[in-house]
């Protein structure tokens, strides 16, 4: 304390000395900086039609700030409908893409394309999982004109059929909850035609499963309430492990930053995988799949399995993939999706 | 700065373009040739016997008959197209050649083969020979392009047959399919019921009426997806020969 003390003092007599010094002249004052503004004319990639020309466009300008004036121009086609690109054959611009650091001049010329109707991933998530949810139940009550009209809301006499109505329940209200609580989506919007799509593909599938696993003709498994419980031991483990995955990525995410980390295992057990596999969210839902084959013994539960492994292996390999070639310090020892395998 | 940095954006994109265009290696030319030319070859036979058995019967009844064991081998050696699509050695779509291969491979074997009663039916003689006249022209245009020396009539048959031989051998598919369906609900033919163990039931019945109504949205759009390619191909030819 009294060493800091001293310095002060010295500091203070000091002080003086540096006041009389002769001052140095002013410089002349420089010249402000002339920006060089941007000449943007956006194109239609279709009819080549100049839609849109911009002046005194600045060049710290992002390609959102570029969608956002254009906007402003034409109401209907707001920044996430739009497509913008440097040539009619490149790729995409990205929204963070800045002005000036694009292989362009002073003036640039971007081709528009309108990508329709969008919506935001969560509420294409939302619907993809509501769907299931309401339909599995349908045919767990038996509503009519699904079975014959003897069967009308009827209950199965089986344990096991009750069993997978309350798993595959609580998957999918496991998955809405993530969505709206969990998950940070990074992607802005998809289009509204996707939505068709996936939701044709899940509602069609959990229409398909509920429909023999709810069938009054319904046969238990070989191997009788052993092979129920392993199932269902598979099933929790796997989604107790990939809630717990969601919850890591969730962390390594700051809210609204797009700063990617490396995913490294916490505390948390369920999280040690990520030693072995970039994406283990993947390898647990399909591990709750396998053990919900196991524990209904359905063939269509078990065709669901394999058709989303080999979805989710697609998505899983792209993942990994971005992260080797985004960190170089990226933990050669991982796999995408099944440890030392795939 | 503009035209430089747009130039080497567009150098690299040609380079891209270069590196996806170059074709399959020596090897893999080699083996696609060889391929290619026992494909003709076979499909040959399969007219060739079709025209004899004609020729000796004086009748086109029945004729199925005479073909029917190169027909199989033959249409199932185009399940090697899969294959090859696969490994990146042809570079079409794995799924649009799996659909049209697995399609002509089901008729073979799943309908006709499976239904004996459809084999004498005159519709199979009309699938049978716009398969063959197509698939003649069709590997023998693969063989000539992988040779770098395509004659302009094989390659000009390749994009205009179709216009008649597609709706042909179409028509001859769902007249054979409605043919089979009496049969099969009949005998319950490929058909599993509940209960079984793997809690599982498969009608082969409605599943031939699905893949015949599954005609109308796919044929339309593979007939005018070659149209669009004969204009791409052909056209600017005839527009050419037009002007002189």
């Amino acid at each position: 304390m009294d060493v800091l003390a001293l310095e002060a003092k010295k500091a203070d007599i000091v002080e003086p000395e540096k006041k009389a010094a002769p001052r140095p002249k002013p410089k002349a004052p420089k010249k402000a900086k002339r920006i060089v503004y941007f000449e943007v004319e956006i194109v239609d990639l279709k009819t080549k039609e100049k839609l849109l020309l911009l002046d005194k466009v600045e060049p710290t300008a992002t390609v959102l700030d570029i969608k956002a004036l254009f906007h402003k121009s034409y109401p209907k086609w707001y920044p996430a409908r739009q497509s913008l690109r440097l040539d009619p054959k490149a790729k995409c611009l990205k929204d963070e893409d800045i002005l000036q650091t694009l292989p362009v001049g002073t003036t640039a010329s971007f081709y528009f394309s309108d990508l329709g109707p969008q919506l935001t991933w969560g509420t294409v998530f939302l619907a993809e999982c509501a769907g299931p949810l309401i339909i599995y139940l349908m045919f767990y009550f038996r509503l009519p004109f699904i079975y014959s009209p003897k069967y009308d809301f009827t209950s199965s006499k089986h344990w096991v059929v009750h069993l997978a109505c309350i798993c595959h329940s609580f998957h999918y209200i496991k998955r809405i909850l993530e969505t709206l609580f969990v998950h940070r989506i990074s992607h802005g919007t998809m289009p509204l035609k996707n939505i068709f799509k996936n939701c044709g593909y899940y509602w069609s599938t959990a229409a398909w499963m509920a429909y023999y696993i709810n069938h009054p003709l319904y046969t238990t498994p070989y191997y009788g309430q052993q092979q129920v419980n392993a199932g269902l031991y598979i099933f929790l483990f796997c989604q107790i492990g990939n809630f717990s995955i969601h919850v890591a990525l969730r962390n390594l995410k700051i809210p609204g930053s797009k700063t990617k980390k490396i995913p490294y295992p916490t505390k948390n057990p369920f999280t040690w995988i990520f030693w072995l596999v970039s994406c283990p969210n993947y390898t647990y839902e399909v591990g709750s799949w396998i053990g919900f084959t196991v524990m209904t013994q359905c063939v269509p539960v078990a065709f669901f399995t394999l058709v989303a492994f080999i979805q989710m292996t697609v998505w899983a390999k792209g993942k990994h993939r971005s992260y080797l070639k985004e960190f170089r310090d990226y933990p050669t020892l991982r796999s995408s999706i099944l440890p030392f395998i795939l | 700065m503009s035209a430089a940095a747009s130039g080497t954006s567009k150098a690299a994109h040609g380079d891209v373009a270069a590196k996806r265009k170059k074709g399959p290696g020596a090897l893999a030319t080699a083996y696609l040739v060889i391929y290619n030319v026992v494909m003709t070859a076979g499909w040959l036979v399969i007219a060739v016997g079709l025209v004899r058995a004609y020729l000796a019967r004086g009748s086109y009844h029945g004729l199925y008959y005479s073909i029917e064991k190169p027909l199989k081998f033959f249409q199932t050696g185009a399940v090697l197209e899969i294959l090859h699509c696969a490994v990146g050695i042809v570079p079409s779509s794995v799924v649009l050649t799996g659909f049209q291969v697995m399609s002509r491979v089901f008729l073979t074997w799943a309908v006709t083969h499976s239904v004996r009663e459809v084999q004498s039916e005159d519709s199979v003689l009309l699938f049978v020979t716009a398969w063959t006249v197509t698939e003649i022209i069709r590997y023998s245009f693969y063989t000539f392009s992988l040779l770098n020396h395509l004659p302009y009539l094989i390659k000009w048959a390749r994009y205009t047959f179709f216009i008649v031989l597609y709706p042909m051998g179409v028509t001859g598919e769902l007249l054979t399919i409605y043919a089979a369906l009496p049969y099969v609900q009949k005998t319950g033919l490929y058909s599993v019921t509940l209960p079984n163990k793997y809690n599982f039931s498969f009608d082969y019945y409605t599943f031939l009426i699905l893949i015949m109504i599954s005609y109308i949205p796919l044929f339309p759009q593979l007939y005018f997806h070659m149209i669009r390619q004969r204009k791409k191909v052909l056209g600017h030819i005839e527009d050419y020969g037009k002007v002189e």
